[in-house]
């Protein structure tokens, strides 16, 4: 395949974003190459929670961001079931706040036509005997847990079979113009030690909390704000299904089980960089003492890890961090009297990367006058080992 | 808290000469191997190639030798390695083409894991720390059906078990414990006799299960308790246990 005609599209960034991106754009017929500077879902999608949202968390709150997450969640469940744990997601009332918030709760979900039932407290217990046995309601909705390496790693192997190219340990370290308009990048190739040139129709950035350093180098500006969260794993299992407080998210109100281990998470702060972030101790701490509401039993699993990583959140005036909402947007910087040649799709989340990749995508095939449809809703991708084919 | 440590890393780009160099690096207390690899190449040389996705022993990419024995990094607390404060030597994986550094090229072994067919994904069988559960509860909304709950695989397809094992450092062309135990697990869930069939075959090889040595070295190294080794012999017993049924019912 691999029209050699179509015109080349570009995509910097093989986390979720730039994997499910490079996947769209080839099914479309477009040329497309992947650059990343390591290993495939290095940056901020390798180590995130895992959490396939259904959008409970977030039925209450952002109506909008929970509709798009059942969406993806019950897409996802069709186009790569092998790549996902799923096992459902159960969100608990500890007190009576939080009792009091189940009816909006319920609604929301209904609202936003996520499927929930709620279970006696008894059954909740015997589904799941490590938690606290105090709970006062419990409501299974179907949230999953997706394993991030596979997941990007399938719409690769995909993107693959369709004639796309992919580099990693491949870093842009500058954009290459013609005249005002961006026309390919410079990339220093790790395995070889070489600075190579490749050309492009168009350039999609997808670096997620690193897309301000690429845009820098278009000379335009995304609002991006890396924003770290920690997540401690254990040493054991403890739960089938993702175990989530019943209320407005918060610190430490959510354990994620994976293969043989339980994650709990996540906290919220600012940082400067998103590489190698220093993790303060008093956001371990907090994080567990939640955690542990929800499960005693974590105060005697052993810590086996501890991560932090950023997400590339979008920037809005007199909000504070923690309250960005968790969407995402396509940045045309043509549009918005900067370069051509360059798009940067920012936000979102794993959950909805395949939403970004139709929408960045969509945008793609309008500036390069290109008519094809998004057809990833309908297309089971292949096994993620064919990356390695 | 903070640990000072020096780390010993192999370095490899291809028609250059290996080498090693040091580097010292402050981490927490709690870190792991990995985070002092990353604290590495973040703050003294970003061209050190390593692998690492998921930090928590599920993606099983960053796989590397510490001080010469198969771990993940992800899950070794570089407290465990203060010894005296002599350095933590990092190698890539044996038996693997290096590509750069600490990485290799597991496209082989990847190859290999897909023609077994192996699916990573598994029906819920175990309790949960003893605990009994009622595992077939699940709301499975796209079918409205209910289903049991899954679990990942154990294996990570991390690639240990070949770097320690030493049939696969004679002979590149060996399947290899990973591949082994993952037809193994297969045979185990099928109740379809052809794909049993077809599964056995795959192994029933010169370079299958008859080329192990029994040295256990992969169960040994395997950071998910998958036990390739036993795997092999109980396939060993089933293609032993075939060939008689053949034989009898000529
Ligand atoms: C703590 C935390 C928990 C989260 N939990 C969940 C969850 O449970 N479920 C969920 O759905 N979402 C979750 N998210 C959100 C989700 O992780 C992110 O929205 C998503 O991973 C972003 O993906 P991305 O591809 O845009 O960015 P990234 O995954 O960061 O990908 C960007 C890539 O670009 C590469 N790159 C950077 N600069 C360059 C360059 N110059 N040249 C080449 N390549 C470059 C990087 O190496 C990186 O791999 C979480 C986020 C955080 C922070
Ligand atoms: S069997 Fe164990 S060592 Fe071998 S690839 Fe799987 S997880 Fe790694």
């Amino acid at each position: 395949m691999g029209n050699s005609s179509a015109p080349h599209v570009l995509v910097i960034g093989a986390g979720s974003t730039g994997s499910a991106t490079a996947h769209d754009l080839a099914l479309r017929g477009l040329r497309v190459t992947v650059v990343e500077r390591g290993e495939i879902a290095s940056g901020t999608t390798g180590r995130n929670h895992c959490l396939l949202h259904s959008g409970g968390r977030y039925c209450v709150n952002d109506k909008e961001g929970a509709t798009e997450c059942i969406e993806e969640n019950l897409i996802l469940r069709r186009i790569m079931p092998h790549a996902l744990e799923m096992n459902d997601g159960l969100f608990v009332a500890l007190d009576e706040e939080d009792y009091a918030f189940k009816e909006k709760f319920l609604a929301g979900c209904e609202e936003c036509h996520i499927p929930a039932r709620e279970i006696s407290v008894a059954d909740a217990l015997k589904l799941e005997p490590f938690l606290n046995p105090n709970i006062k309601a419990a409501v299974q909705v179907p949230d999953g847990v997706f394993e991030p390496w596979r997941f990007c790693t399938s719409f690769l192997a995909t993107a693959k079979r369709n004639g796309a190219t992919i580099h990693n340990f491949t870093e842009v370290t500058d954009l290459v113009f013609q005249g005002s308009a961006v026309a390919g990048v410079k990339v220093f190739k790790h395995r070889t030690g070489k600075t190579e040139t490749i050309g492009a129709d168009l350039i999609v950035n997808a670096t997620g909390a690193w897309a301000g350093t690429v845009a820098a180098m278009a000379k335009v500006d995304v609002p991006v704000v890396p924003t770290a969260g920690v997540m401690v794993t254990l040493g054991k299992r403890f739960n089938n299904m993702v175990i989530n407080r019943m209320h407005k998210p918060h610190d430490g109100d959510i354990v994620v089980p994976v293969r043989n281990t339980s994650i709990i998470g996540t906290t919220s702060w600012r940082v400067t960089k998103p590489d190698a972030i220093e993790i303060p101790q008093d956001q371990i701490d907090k994080m567990m003492q939640a955690g542990e509401l929800l499960m005693p039993v974590l105060k005697e699993g052993r810590q086996r890890g501890v991560m932090a990583v950023a997400r590339p959140l979008i920037a809005s005036a007199n909000v504070d961090a923690r309250d960005f909402s968790r969407t995402f947007e396509a940045f045309n910087h043509r549009k918005q009297g900067g370069a051509a040649g360059v798009i940067t799709i920012l936000g979102g989340k794993t959950t909805t990367a395949r939403g970004m990749a139709e929408k960045v995508s969509d945008e793609v095939c309008a500036e390069l006058g290109v008519t094809a449809v998004c057809k990833t809703r309908e297309t089971p991708l292949a096994s993620y080992r064919m990356f390695y084919n | 808290m903070a640990l000072n440590v020096t780390l010993k890393i192999f370095r490899y780009r291809p028609n250059q000469p290996a080498r090693c160099d040091t580097f010292d690096v402050t981490v927490p207390d709690a870190a792991n191997v990995l985070d002092a690899i990353e604290q590495a190449w973040d703050k003294h040389d970003r061209d050190l190639m390593f692998r690492h996705a998921c930090h928590h022993a599920s993606c099983g990419t960053c796989a590397v030798r510490i001080n010469g024995r198969e771990k993940l990094p992800c899950i070794a607390p570089v407290r465990d390695y203060l010894d005296g404060g002599k350095p933590i030597t990092i190698e890539p994986l044996r038996n693997f083409p290096i590509v750069g550094d600490l990485v290799v090229d597991v496209t082989g072994l990847f190859q290999r894991q897909e023609a077994t067919g192996f699916v990573i994904t598994r029906p819920t069988e175990d309790s949960l720390d003893g605990k009994r559960v009622d595992h077939t509860q699940c709301l499975a909304p796209a079918s409205a059906a209910i289903v049991p709950f899954n679990r990942f695989e154990n294996c990570v397809e991390c690639g240990i078990c070949l770097s320690a094992c030493p049939t696969m450092a004679a002979d590149d062309k060996f399947f290899g414990p990973a591949g082994l135990a993952a037809i193994q697990r297969e045979v185990d869930k099928t109740d379809d006799p052809n794909a049993r069939a077809r599964l056995l075959d795959l192994a029933d090889d010169e370079q299958g299960v008859w080329r192990c040595h029994s040295a256990w070295e992969c169960t040994e190294a395997c950071p998910q308790n998958v036990n390739p080794a036993e795997a092999i012999m109980d396939l060993r017993k089933q293609i032993t246990a075939r060939r008689f049924k053949k034989l009898f019912a000529r």
